[in-house]
């Protein structure tokens, strides 16, 4: 059984927390959020509830942390965890920059301990058709690779509006914003498909005259593969769940293929069918597929089951550090290129 | 008698258009100015971070025409506020910055005013023969003219936004959340507290199924009268909006003498070119969505991401 503490009970937080709860062989142990708001959800589980992440790694015996800290915090999370010989899990993105993802990268080699990205694009259930595909040789040799994600951000909110938190709005604090935000989904999936990935050209949005990018535009070439690819990231848009403006788009040789063939038209129908699924699954005793009902939401669920299993079976972690490294390396070029580096 | 102005400034406006429409519309309606008019509150609908492209806020090319209109009438000394107040996910010094009032503010020299800070008094109004107490900005109450700039749309939970509605936005207390189950009261009660002396509606864009650019500019010499007028080309009976009724039930404003003056288009032209919705049906829709959704978790234990949550 994997003891499991769960460091920050923000939005994102408690979605792990709640799935976490869900899944087999795992002990969600306790948690640590400074909000006493957020502490109480906790409670109302009954789960333990720390104001501080230094407590709950101090006082409980874990294996296993869960990082769903504001990104200013991450480097010394991840390292305490990492002193204390936690395997964690860690919300996108890894790090502000490149320096920050390199540290946390060297003391987790040097502590012996695992550390995976929550980069649960990767399993949407689109996505992993899409890419099947592209494995299968069925889109040819691809030439063009274009993905949008334009949303609110963390400008947008939920059934209740809660207030945007700050942080997000400070380039100190979030390191950056839509690219480094969603953008990084994106060229994680680019590099997950294509690799060896560099900037060819960018350019980043201020529509909002915020601190931070609304909106960025990568263009990058594979060395390996010789794909070009397009990233389109962006906060800009008004978006009402569950619409969801997400896309990766492949040109290849033999033609041409969407995320948008393989997810659902009409998300409301798709929440009806899949909810049906689960109470037959449930009914015959099978294993539920959670979150699936939401088409989205189901791939956190199955990232964090994922990593819990190969943390369980002392298999290779689904995603690498080194990709994530990557990922920031990309990021933190285009943001020097464009002047927006934390010295810029 | 109430006087209400409706005019175009051309579907494909540009800023010299809406500099002409809001204009026209200030001489049309040939208001009445106090004597003295020192300090000028404008209050702009800025509900969240959405900007006015979406149809949801107030175009800030509004209030600058506004503002230079009032500069040209009353001189250059006269203070003008463009007022706000945080909301329970809004924080009005973002708002004023995400949506161009920042730089507004700069190129025209007037002040940005969070109206949930600063001197707030405690003001007490029957509705309903129920006292209710709102917390209002001081400045609003002793302002020598404030000037409503909402938005020409449809609401999820009142059916329609527009003048008596974006006064709501203007009580100083940021988690206005909890008004919303006595959110026609609320409304009414806080028009009872602050008058608008003139509002000025953006329906540049306006939003009803889908943001439509429609061009169309308000101005209204009463608040109710315009918001009755607006109901209409929204395609609703006005009488048939909650805050409306109660409105006129509280003598808020005059609607039964009305002088409607239709410049450029027609209140017919305006109805007919609204992408209207139908908000029962929407809250009916969302309301049996969300209880399958209740009676789905119970019965499977599936988890309920936490942005769904009420």
């Amino acid at each position: 059984m994997l003891r499991v503490g769960v460091i920050g009970l923000g939005k994102m937080g408690q979605l792990h927390f709640l799935n976490a709860l869900h899944m087999k062989d795992v002990k969600l142990v306790a948690i640590a959020d400074k909000s006493k708001r957020n502490r109480n959800v906790a409670e109302s589980y009954h789960i333990k509830a720390y104001d501080d992440y230094t407590k709950l790694i101090d006082s409980e015996e874990l294996d296993v942390a869960i990082i769903s800290l504001p990104n200013f915090l991450k480097e010394e999370s991840i390292v305490y965890a990492a002193e204390k010989s936690l395997d964690v899990f860690v919300d996108k993105p890894l790090a502000r920059n490149l320096a920050e993802a390199t540290r946390i990268a060297e003391k987790v080699k040097k502590q012996g301990v695992r550390l995976m990205t929550g980069v649960n694009y990767r399993y949407f259930d689109s996505v992993q058709r899409l890419k099947d595909m592209l494995d299968e040789g069925r889109v040819g040799d691809v030439v063009i690779a274009t993905a949008d994600l334009i949303l609110n951000g963390p400008l947008g909110h939920g059934r209740v509006p809660t207030p945007v938190p700050e942080w997000w709005l400070s380039k100190e604090k979030a390191g950056g914003g839509a690219l480094l935000d969603l953008g990084y989904h994106l060229i994680d999936l680019m590099n997950w498909m294509f690799g060896d990935l560099h900037v060819e050209y960018s350019s980043l949005g201020y529509r909002f005259q915020l601190p931070v990018e609304d909106g960025a535009m990568v263009v990058l070439r594979s060395g390996k593969s010789k794909v070009n690819c397009c990233v389109n990231a962006g906060w800009f848009s008004k978006s009402i769940f569950p619409d969801f403006n997400f896309r990766v788009n492949l040109h290849g040789t033999v033609g041409y293929k969407s995320t948008d063939n393989f997810a659902p038209k009409n998300l409301r129908l798709h929440a009806i069918k899949a909810a049906s699924c689960n109470l037959l699954r449930k009914a015959t005793g099978r294993k539920m597929k959670y979150l699936s009902y939401t088409y989205y939401y189901h791939s956190f669920f199955k990232i964090l089951e994922l990593f819990f299993d190969a943390i369980q079976k002392d298999t290779e972690l689904p995603i690498s550090l080194k990709e994530e490294i990557d990922v920031i390396k990309i990021i933190d070029d285009v943001y020097k290129r464009n002047g927006a580096d934390l010295n810029g | 008698m109430a006087k209400v102005v409706l005019t175009s400034a051309s579907k494909n406006f540009v800023d010299n258009d809406i500099r002409d429409a809001v204009s026209r519309s200030f001489d049309l309606l040939g208001y009445n100015y106090p004597k003295k008019v020192d300090t000028v509150v404008l209050k702009p609908n800025l509900c969240y971070y959405w900007d006015y492209s979406t149809g949801e806020t107030t175009d800030p090319r509004v209030i600058s025409v506004i503002i230079d209109y009032l500069r040209a009438k009353f001189g250059e000394n006269v203070s003008i506020f463009v007022a706000e107040a945080d909301a329970t996910a809004m924080k009005t010094k973002y708002s004023f910055k995400l949506l161009g009032y920042e730089k507004l503010s700069q190129a025209k020299n007037v002040e940005l005013l969070n109206l949930s800070e600063g001197e707030i008094v405690e003001k007490q109004v029957s509705i309903r023969n129920n006292t209710i107490t709102l917390p209002v900005n001081k400045m609003l109450l002793e302002s020598d003219l404030v000037i409503n700039v909402p938005k020409l749309r449809t609401h999820n939970l009142v059916g329609m936004t527009c003048s008596l509605k974006n006064m709501f936005g203007a009580i100083s207390k940021p988690r206005k959340f909890s008004y919303h189950k006595n959110l026609d009261a609320i409304i009414v009660a806080i028009n009872k507290l602050v008058k608008s002396d003139i509002c000025i509606v953006d329906g540049l864009i306006a939003r009803g199924k889908y943001p439509k650019k429609m061009g169309l500019i308000l101005a209204g010499d009463d608040a109710l009268a315009t918001d009755f007028v607006v109901a209409k080309i929204l395609g609703f009976n006005p009488r048939a909006i909650g805050h409306l009724k109660l409105a006129e039930k509280e003598n808020v404003g005059d609607v039964n003498n009305t002088e409607l003056i239709e410049d450029k288009t027609s209140l017919k032209e305006a109805k007919k070119l609204f992408p209207g919705s139908s908000f029962l049906l929407h809250r009916l829709s969302w309301g049996l969505q969300l209880k399958l959704l209740d009676v789905y978790l119970k019965l499977s234990g599936d988890v309920s991401p936490p942005f769904l949550k009420a």
